[in-house]
Parts: structure tokens; C-alpha cells; sequence
């Protein structure tokens, strides 16, 4: 029978494990709450002699309250973001991946490139009627071809936004100062090809995180981890050490 | 370089235990109902899978929000109410498809891998 003080080991540690649930619905946090401590409050009553450390020893095997939470609130917020199409949906859930691996900063930053380009798209599109010589899309001397904004200088001159340069550069900022003449392509066609593009980089990036999220972001987010060794000979009797 | 090679072959075994995980828990409620402890206790008999407990809970969470398990509370009489889980339908085909993959992938591997160990090693291994 367990005494007082390890009925407060217990609870403390439930408590704990509440608290770093923090945000997950509180119907779902109860029950993931209530189900642990079934589980510790049931491997006690197995143990001949209660302890506190034997207690110790079972709430160390169940795991770190706020590892499990962590772990918890991952799975919770990619399966969420799998079946969601807002754009701030998906970047938080990638923003969270992307602290667990390096799949997740992949995707992380092939998120934030394609949010980031079409908001690029967007913002062309508001801000040419207010900087109508400065927003466009421009084409620099070394065949640079930029969506975005120029800084309005003839020498050292630099523009911001999109910019591709043949063959393989592609930068979301600027691709540094050039000198020589810039010409804007579009004039009011920027519009409708901004507010096109903007759209398809919204739908690819969200179809391919959702991709990558349900690809390599659910399949392989349970963790197996052997626990560490015991040394209480009354804990290793109860609990073998694989468990 | 050995402890390297060693950490390397520890890490292995962990991915290769991970990645199992989800099949041996499905496979642990072919059969019957059972609530956490009760999986545990399957998988810690008839497998040598690692498993943080707590990290159960969170699986089984993520298998039930994925329609492969269902769930209930039942008095259990000891003054904790008990949530078992049984295999869903979907489960089931996810099992079988798992199951099918995994026999043909051990058949390939064992028959590449039958030069590398000698039979006191093989035996030692089935046992």
C-alpha cells in the first residue's frame, strides 16, 4: 500500500505531465492523464515492496512528462496540419517538426520558401498601386529576372523579391548590387500574374508539405527507447529491463 | 572507431525497433481487447521491442485519431477504470499489408544473411 508521500510522487508527477499537455484539448489531456495514471498506479500495485523509489523507478519508466507531451503535441499538430490548407497551419506544425530533425528542417524550409515567394507575389501585387515605379518585375543586366521591389538607384542598384538567374540561381531577398540599366516587364499585367502565381505557390507549397508531413512526418514519429538500467533489486524483479 | 561502429549498431537496432513498433502493437489486439499495460506485457513476451511505456499511450493516441484502433473505458473494479483497445478494420488491412511486407522482406534477408553467421549463431539467434 502506498504511503502518503508517494501518493505525492505520484500526483506530483501527473500534475507535471497536465501541465506540459498545456494547449491539447482538455478532453483529450484528461484522458491521456487518467490512462497514465492507471498505468503507474496499477504497476504499484504489482510491486511487493512500495517505495518511493521503487516509485521513482516506475514513473521513470513510463517517461519524462514533458518528452511524452513534446511527442504528443507533435503527432497531434501534423495530423491536424495533414487535413488543414491555412498556410499558418502548416508552418507551425513544420516550425515544431523541424525541432525533432533534419526532415523537419527540410521541410521547414521548403515551406517557408513557398509561403514565402507567394507572399512575395501578394505584397507586388498591394504595393504596386502605392509604388508604382518602384514594384514590378525586373530584368537586370546579368539576365537576373526579380519579382519585387527596387530600391530606385542607377549605380550599385539592388531589388528585392524573387529572383532567378540562369541556370541555377534562385534567391527569396536580393541577389546583391548590380550596375547597368533595369527594366520593369509587366507594368499592369503584375496583377494578374502576381496574384496567379501568388495562388499556385500557395496550393503547391500546402499540397507538398501536406506530402511531406503525411510521408516522412507521421509514419516515423514514434520513438522506441530502451529505459536506463535499474538498480533497485525490488524494481528489477517487477519490471523487467526492456520495460 | 569500436565504440563508433558500436554506437552505429545501437542506433540501427533502435530504428529498426521504431519502425516496428506500430505493427507489433496492432498485432498484439489481433486477437483480443486489451488496455495498456496488457500490450506491454504481449509485446515485452513475444518481442524484443524497446518501448518507453508512456510512449504506448501516445501510439495508441495516434492509431486510434487514424481509425486503425478503437477504444473504450471499463470499470475495472480496482478503482481505476482501464481503456482497452481492439483493431479496427482499417487496422486490420493495415496489418495484413505490414504482415505480408514483413514476411517476404525477413524470407529475402535471412537468405543473404544465412552465410553470414554460423549455426551455433543461427541457433543461438532462433532461440
Amino acid at each position: 500500500m502506498p504511503t502518503d508521500s508517494e501518493i505525492a510522487v505520484v500526483n506530483q508527477y501527473l500534475a507535471r505531465l497536465e501541465k506540459a499537455f498545456g494547449h491539447v484539448p482538455s478532453a483529450e489531456r484528461d484522458e491521456l492523464v487518467e490512462e497514465v495514471r492507471g498505468h503507474v498506479l496499477e504497476r504499484i500495485e504489482a510491486a511487493p515492496h512500495v517505495t518511493e523509489q521503487v516509485v521513482n523507478e516506475i514513473l521513470r519508466a513510463v517517461g519524462d512528462p514533458r518528452e511524452l507531451a513534446a511527442q504528443h503535441k507533435t503527432e497531434a499538430m501534423l495530423r491536424q496540419a495533414v487535413a488543414s490548407r491555412s498556410p499558418w497551419t502548416l508552418l507551425r506544425s513544420t516550425l515544431r517538426w523541424a525541432g525533432t530533425g533534419v526532415v523537419g528542417v527540410i521541410s521547414l524550409l521548403v515551406t517557408m520558401t513557398g509561403y514565402g515567394c507567394a507572399a512575395v507575389c501578394y505584397l507586388s501585387v498591394f504595393l504596386k498601386p502605392l509604388f508604382p515605379a518602384r514594384i514590378g518585375l525586373w530584368l537586370r543586366p546579368e539576365h537576373t529576372l526579380t519579382l519585387g521591389y527596387w530600391d530606385g538607384r542607377f549605380s550599385g542598384t539592388e531589388v528585392y523579391g524573387i529572383s532567378v538567374r540562369p541556370p541555377v540561381s534562385f534567391v527569396l531577398g536580393t541577389l546583391g548590387p548590380t550596375q547597368g540599366p533595369v527594366r520593369e516587364l509587366l507594368g499592369p499585367w503584375l496583377f494578374p500574374v502576381g496574384v496567379v502565381c501568388g495562388g499556385l505557390f500557395v496550393v503547391v507549397t500546402t499540397l507538398l508539405t501536406r506530402w511531406l508531413i503525411r510521408r516522412f512526418g507521421l509514419q516515423r514519429r514514434s520513438r522506441s527507447r530502451p529505459p536506463e538500467p535499474t538498480t533497485d533489486p525490488v524494481a528489477v524483479s517487477r519490471f523487467p529491463a526492456r520495460f | 572507431m569500436a565504440k563508433t561502429a558500436g554506437n552505429d549498431a545501437d542506433r540501427w537496432e533502435a530504428q529498426l525497433r521504431k519502425g516496428c513498433l506500430e505493427m507489433a502493437i496492432l498485432a498484439s489486439l489481433w486477437k483480443r481487447r486489451l488496455y495498456g499495460l496488457e500490450i506491454l506485457r504481449t509485446l515485452e513476451q513475444s518481442s524484443s521491442l524497446g518501448l518507453a511505456e508512456g510512449t504506448l499511450y501516445v501510439i495508441l493516441n495516434r492509431l486510434k485519431a487514424e481509425g486503425l484502433v478503437h477504444s473504450e473505458w471499463v470499470d475495472s473494479g480496482s478503482g481505476h477504470p482501464r481503456k482497452y483497445y481492439w483493431i479496427a478494420a482499417p487496422g486490420k488491412d493495415r496489418l495484413r499489408s505490414m504482415a505480408r511486407f514483413w514476411v517476404v522482406f525477413c524470407t529475402d534477408l535471412d537468405g543473404l544473411l544465412a552465410p553470414v553467421l554460423d549455426r551455433k549463431e543461427l541457433d543461438r539467434a532462433h532461440r
